[in-house]
């Protein structure tokens, strides 16, 4: 039987893990780097680049290399998030047939998952050339808050990258994982995830190797980008201030003040005070200018205080979700880069009046967890459960357009729900049974996953008839709803598959096409 | 009495679920489904009868009828037609006890135990019986399932929780061969996480334990509280009764975590029943004082208390109605003085009321329509109204024109032709429907 391996699909940086002999190892790419940009570009000869290759051409070839797709896989090119994108991402974004965001470079579209697909087939390489061996199987992780369409379209990209997704678990929860690995007591965790795009919250109880979830919360456009595009916002109108010119229509300009902000913000989270030196940012008719300026410590802080702040405010709202006080939670897991900034630890120390956990790796716990979920479904003597829980509230549209919750989020599955609902029409003779996933008490501001029809109602005023409606969720997360009219006993129902954007015949066409540039890169 | 002791060798009898049977698939009313959930091999056919929902003679006719087709069988061992021991409480089981083994409850359907061991399968045979003996036991009081005392505290709820689930998540056995056990696990997982939020969480856990108290305390005049909890029609709670003069929405998802408690049900359901036959009464007096508004809300109540009465859902139907008139009439009077005063618009909204109580009055909705053209704030609703006006009455020339109008002034050329052509083929003479269509061509 070939391994399972854990891959951590991150907004910025991807990473891999397996378990060997019983110990989870993170696996070092070609480069000799644990976690690999998640990057691809097509470079000015054709060539396509994924990784740090990407990553090292991004300056001078920005508008053909695609960063943070992630914030625009399973989305509807409308949402406000990948409007945002439009303006600040330096590659093109075009509307799909499906009304999904693609990606544009050169003559050639790609869609969201396919670019995932790509990065993933990167992490299967890496691993494969590790092992000396084929993988087919593995466990990815994405935020907590991804909704069912974004979490199909990640396993769509598991699919294009040739990969059998055996689960889709949240980032959390496999810090969680990796956290609870060989521990025997009882307690209860907080992990709090800031990465480059997303930001997660989970509280979590320990128990003997069994695994709770006790609720999750996040905002999927949360992130140490956010914290980037502050400094580099800094940036621009200081440089602006200095020398009288507005580098933002400029994709050079603002690529390369993007990497140095970067660079400044990670540098300042073990030093006071950088430096930041752009010789030939530009230039007008009085020659070259150069931007050079110092940034403290204090003065980060000051501009992104208000990010780390609005983490916090979700954190107390989960806490409240799981009846809980922070004085409950006995430790607080640290994950993604971003929690390496004093200011998030100092903020996340306050709260919850512990210093954070110090034993896992932030940029590679997630992985590690993965993998160790993965390990745990197949072995034969279980000492790791997960017991995981639904994300979102599910239920169904009623009438006047409102929400009827069946499922609440942060409900342990497998579970079953029903309830029973009635017509609001005399003589109504059908129903339809529309399949909403979401938050909002609102029908409308929820996504639809499914609709279906339960017809034969027996004739009757309105509010007579009755009808139960069931929801199943089972361990992998498959959704079946069902309607039954109580009188005549006839039953309807539906398997929610989650649609991605991506029909079953475009997967097989993308997969294809790659497998025709596996092959060129082997060469 | 003597009626009854006619019947006294069927009274007595004891009836169960025929094994393989699923019930969940059959055409039964909520009442009947009701009174099917109540057979556990235990609680004989006299008490059946009281049991509420139907009347005595409908449960002797739907068992029966199920007897008939084989979904009932007549249990093992029942007692006898023994005159002596009829006015006598059962003698056999206590309320809170589980069901003889010789007569399983509806959740152990499955065939006997040895016969689902499957050595192919991979998943122990000793597991095997494990999973076969727990599924058996489901429908036990909630600590039972878990395994922990009556008053365990919540860390050790938890912890069997925990114990329980390592054995029983279906995870267990992931991409194993586990045949028809991979739904039985599903059933004990989704059980014990059902124990374990009413026992974790302090209110329900208190209403849980409530109702084990009442089912133990039971005076044995009292029908016998099966232990077995409503699988055959689990419902949450009962459907609200349809809201009033508001639109009727229907009802919102249930509480979380709502429990499911049979063992109270029982003796809760008597005292609502009391409740609701006072509402019931009052109703029907303002029933015959013609107080129709007053009337429709006692029967409303009485039928939230009593939600399976059938003779309350009958008369309801028809106070309702009677109700929704009054109501729409009131609206409509109030509608036409609005536009004596010049307030279209709250006349409109006061026709839009008066259309929720009585959807179907087409002189209504011919009103709303024409005052929604007029006001031109949302075309979509008056062409609704109009088109159920055509629908109602399509024999009314004016229909047709009205609706034609909102076509036309809604840019839908051919869809207006068609109405205003159909109001003319109706009353040739009709010159305002000429003179749309006149300006409909050239337009």
């Amino acid at each position: 039987m070939s391994r399972v391996i854990g891959i951590d699909l991150g907004t910025t940086n991807s990473c891999v893990a397996v378990i060997e002999n019983g110990q989870p190892t993170v696996i070092p790419n070609t480069g000799g780097y644990k976690t690999t940009p998640s990057m691809f570009a097509i470079s000015q000869d054709g060539k396509r680049l994924v990784g740090h290759l990407a990553k090292r051409q991004a300056i001078t070839n920005s508008r053909n290399t695609v960063y943070a797709s992630k914030r625009l896989i399973g989305r509807r090119f409308d949402a406000a998030e990948v409007q945002k994108s439009l303006d600040l991402c330096p590659y093109e974004i075009v509307r799909g047939p499906n009304d999904d965001p693609r990606i544009k470079i050169g003559e050639k579209i790609f869609t969201c998952p396919e670019i995932s697909g790509i990065i993933l087939r990167e992490m299967k390489r890496v691993a494969e050339e590790y092992l000396g061996e084929p993988v087919r199987e593995a466990v990815i992780t994405v935020p907590a808050y991804f909704n069912d369409t974004q979490r199909q379209c990640t396993k769509d990209a598991g699919k294009i990258a040739g990969l059998e997704v055996m689960r889709i678990i949240n980032e959390p929860t496999a810090a969680a994982l990796a956290y609870g690995l060989g521990r025997k007591g009882e307690e209860k965790i907080a992990v709090y995830d800031l990465g480059g795009g997303t930001f997660d919250i989970s509280i979590l109880e320990l128990g003997n190797g069994v695994i709770e979830v006790l609720a999750t919360a996040g905002n999927t456009f949360l992130g140490g980008e956010d914290f980037d595009r502050r400094v580099v916002e800094h940036l621009l109108a200081r440089f602006q201030e200095a020398e009288g010119i507005d580098l933002r229509s400029d994709p050079m300009a603002l690529q390369r003040l993007k990497d140095a902000a970067e660079k400044a913000k990670c540098d300042l989270s073990s030093r006071e005070k950088v430096e930041i030196n752009l010789p030939f940012i530009a230039s007008d008719a009085k020659g070259p200018r150069h931007l050079t300026l110092e940034l403290e410590r204090s003065a980060l802080e000051g501009l992104v205080d208000d990010i780390v702040r609005q983490s916090i405010k979700i954190v107390e709202q989960c806490l409240r979700d799981a009846s809980l006080t922070a004085t409950d939670i006995d430790q607080v897991l640290l994950v993604g880069g971003q929690t390496r900034m004093p200011l998030v630890q100092n903020q996340v120390a306050e709260l919850f009046g512990k210093r954070p956990h110090k034993g896992v790796n932030p940029d590679e716990v997630v992985a590690v967890g993965a993998a160790i979920q993965g390990e745990a479904l197949l072995s034969e003597d279980k000492n790791l459960l997960l017991l995981d829980v639904t994300p979102l509230s599910l239920g169904i549209a009623t009438f006047g357009g409102h929400f009827a919750r069946l499922i609440e989020r942060n409900t342990t599955v497998p579970v079953r729900k029903a309830h029973v609902f009635t017509t609001t029409r005399d003589n109504q003779s059908a129903v339809k049974i529309r399949v909403l996933q979401g938050e909002s008490d609102v029908a409308a501001e929820n996504d639809l996953l499914g609709e279906f029809v339960l017809n034969g109602i027996r004739q009757a005023r309105k509010g007579e008839p009755e009808v139960e409606v069931s929801f199943d969720i089972d361990a992998n997360g498959i959704v079946s709803v069902s309607a039954r009219d109580n009188a005549t006993g006839k039953e309807q129902s539906i398997t929610v598959n989650a649609t991605g954007t991506l029909s079953p015949e475009e997967i097989q066409r993308i997969v294809e096409e790659n497998e025709l540039y596996e092959v060129q890169l082997k060469r | 009495m003597h009626a009854m002791g006619s019947e006294a060798p069927s009274e007595a009898r004891v009836v169960r679920l025929a094994p393989g049977c699923n019930p969940a698939r059959l055409p039964l009313s909520p009442a009947e489904g009701y009174l099917l959930s109540r057979i556990d091999g235990a609680t004989p056919w006299r008490l059946l009868r009281e049991i509420g929902g139907l009347t005595p003679e409908d449960v002797d006719r739907c068992l029966e009828r199920w007897i008939d087709q084989g979904i009932l069988l007549v249990a093992d061992g029942a007692p006898g037609p023994n005159g002596a021991k009829r006015s006598a409480p059962p003698a056999s089981p206590r309320p809170a006890e589980p069901p003889a083994a010789a007569a399983p409850a509806p959740a152990a359907l499955a065939s006997r135990p040895e016969e689902a061991i499957d050595a192919s399968l991979e998943i122990p045979v000793e597991a095997q019986r494990r999973i076969l003996a727990f599924e058996a036991k489901l429908d036990r009081p909630y600590h039972e399932i878990l395994g922990v005392a009556k008053d365990a505290d919540a860390r050790t709820v938890k912890r069997a929780y925990f114990e329980l689930s390592k054995e029983y998540h279906p995870d267990r056995y992931f991409r194993k061969r586990v045949g028809r056990h991979g739904e039985r696990l599903e059933r004990i997982f989704r059980k014990v996480l059902e124990a374990y939020e009413l026992l974790a969480d302090p209110t329900t856990r208190a209403e849980v334990q409530r109702s084990l108290d009442a089912a133990a305390a039971a005076p044995p005049a009292a029908p016998p509280s099966p232990p077995t909890p409503l699988s055959v029609v689990a419902r949450p709670s009962p459907p609200a009764a349809p809201a009033s003069s508001a639109p009727p929405a229907p009802p919102t998802a249930p509480r979380p975590r709502a429990p499911r408690i049979s063992t109270a049900h029982l003796r809760a359901l008597a005292q609502r029943k009391a409740k609701a036959k006072t509402f019931f009464e009052a109703g029907m007096a303002a029933f015959q004082a013609s107080r129709w508004l007053e009337a429709a809300s006692s029967v409303r109540l009485a039928l939230a208390f009593d939600p399976w009465n059938a003779a309350y859902k009958e008369s309801f139907a028809g106070v309702q109605r009677r109700a929704n008139d009054e109501r729409a009439k009131q609206f409509v009077k109030e509608a036409e003085s609005a536009l004596e005063l010049r307030q279209p618009k709250e006349a409109l909204r006061l026709y839009e009321e008066a259309l929720h109580c009585v959807p179907h009055e087409p002189e209504i909705n011919y009103k709303a329509a024409r005052l929604a053209l007029v006001l031109g704030e949302d075309p979509k609703r008056a062409k609704e109204y109009a088109a159920r006006a055509c629908e109602l009455r399509p024999e009314v020339p004016a229909h047709h024109r009205l609706l034609g109008q909102i076509y036309k002034s809604g840019g839908l050329v051919a869809n207006a032709r068609r109405e205003l052509e159909a109001a003319l083929r109706l009353d040739p003479r009709d010159a305002e429907a000429r003179q749309e269509l006149k300006t409909l061509g050239r337009g």
